[in-house]
């Protein structure tokens, strides 16, 4: 007599990065497909960022490497209570953004890559990596990691200041994603 | 931020400049319980009536991250990944925009714990040396280092005879003992060992927090007085030079 097995369901994490926020986002939603399938973990889910957002300015503006280790803080969060339970139960989760991000605005920073590739040294690998290289408008790159971080920089006071830290970290990515 | 070479020279002339009363940084290290704040509020007060300008700096107190770690606290939701990481947030925050700020100006930075008292706890908590040792990188190594040595025994006493130590305080998040009080004798036996490693390895100055509180202020005076007299350490220059740049760059000094 032959039984039928249960199928499993696969589990896979799916990274996707880029500087533009809603376009990370809507190329999240396309790799799920069906939601059934899995779910989307997201930027400051933890809401550090939201935090952060409302202090006072007299605390003093971050530099690149306080907002890494915050980002860091923010993903060890989404891998605690988003992104390995639902691998636990077999789904499939999409990281919208993971880790390129983060490691690209470190760089484009000026910030060492080993000290970059040590902070995320607890995230593990995604199976699937997909890239956004939006065609957006740069100035319009306002919501997300890379947004909001050019706009509280301590180092990022002007337009073209802000500009430059949002292609470098394009471009970063762009040849992480060759 | 690799420090360009412009930097890098700034930072060596500034603090190495013949004739300069340079910037000291002096930290207390140790388990709660040991007696740091006393000794740090003594030798503050010596400190200024011998004319030194001094700023003192505490664990886990700068204005931008405090208030997160706060409220994370509060509702037990932090794990020892995200514990650790906002707290190396804290200090790196604090060393960009108090401890570097006033060691520029030839000030005298007293700091009530330091990135030792991460690792230690870090480490307690199971997570990996050589991982939490790099977040706080470019490393920022003070003058001094003064370790209160206390037993867990002596530590415990001292912290539960005037209250119930936190959640957090007491390691429940990784001990999982309900008790608050037996948990942080567990806690801190871990913490302890770590601390007396970390000595060893940093060459810190042990202190036998276990004297009277007039011994040890003395034995720091007298410490403090031969060791100030030390070099800076070039070992400083990669986290000068990267602030420097910063403050060059941009805003927020």
């Amino acid at each position: 007599m032959t039984t039928k097995k249960a199928r499993v369901p696969k589990a896979e994490l799916i990274a996707v990065d880029g500087v533009d926020a809603a376009a990370v986002l809507a190329d999240a939603r396309a790799a799920l497909g069906a939601p059934a399938r899995g779910g989307i973990s997201r930027w400051d889910a933890s809401g550090v960022f939201q935090e952060l957002a409302v202090a006072d300015e007299t605390a003093g503006a971050p530099s690149a490497r306080t907002l890494l280790l915050l980002y860091a803080a923010d993903l060890a969060f989404r891998l605690r209570w988003q992104i390995r339970p639902a691998l636990a139960e077999g789904r499939t989760v999409v990281a919208a953004p993971y880790v390129e991000t983060a490691m690209a605005f470190g760089r484009a920073a000026g910030l060492d890559p080993k000290w970059l590739t040590n902070l995320f040294r607890f995230a593990p690998r995604a199976r699937t990596r997909r890239f956004v290289h939006s065609p957006r408008v740069r100035r319009k790159i306002k919501d997300g990691f890379v947004g909001f971080s050019c706009d509280r920089l301590a180092a990022v006071r002007t337009k073209q200041e802000r500009l430059r830290m949002v292609d470098q970290t394009a471009a970063l990515l762009r040849r992480r994603d060759r | 931020m690799r420090p360009t070479s412009a930097a890098l020279r700034a930072a060596r002339a500034h603090f190495t400049a013949p004739g300069n009363r340079r910037g000291l940084l002096v930290a207390f290290e140790g388990p709660d319980g040991s007696g740091k704040t006393t000794q740090r509020k003594l030798f503050k007060t010596w400190l200024q009536s011998e004319g030194y300008d001094v700023v003192t700096t505490k664990w886990n107190s700068s204005d931008l991250i405090k208030p997160i770690i706060k409220s994370r606290k509060s509702v037990r939701a932090l794990s020892p990944e995200e514990f650790s990481l906002l707290h190396g947030a804290d200090f790196r925050h604090r060393v960009e925009q108090v401890i570097l700020p006033a060691l520029w100006a030839g000030k005298l930075v007293i700091a009530d714990r330091f990135l030792f008292t991460g690792l230690a706890r870090d480490v307690a908590r199971g997570l990996d040396l050589d991982w939490v040792l790099k977040l706080y990188e470019p490393l920022l190594w003070p003058d001094l280092v003064f370790y209160f040595a206390v037993s867990p025994a002596t530590s415990g006493r001292r912290v539960t005879a005037t209250r119930t130590p936190n959640f957090y305080e007491a390691g429940q998040d990784v001990t999982q003992v309900d008790d608050p009080v037996e948990s942080y004798q567990r806690f801190i036996a871990r913490v302890i060992r770590e601390y007396e490693s970390l000595a060893l390895i940093f060459n810190m100055i042990t202190v036998d927090a276990e004297q009277s509180i007039g011994e040890q202020h003395h034995l720091i005076r007298r410490l403090f007085l031969e060791g100030r007299q030390r070099p800076w350490s070039d070992w400083n220059a990669d986290a000068v030079a990267e602030w420097l740049q910063q403050a060059r760059n941009g805003a927020g000094r």
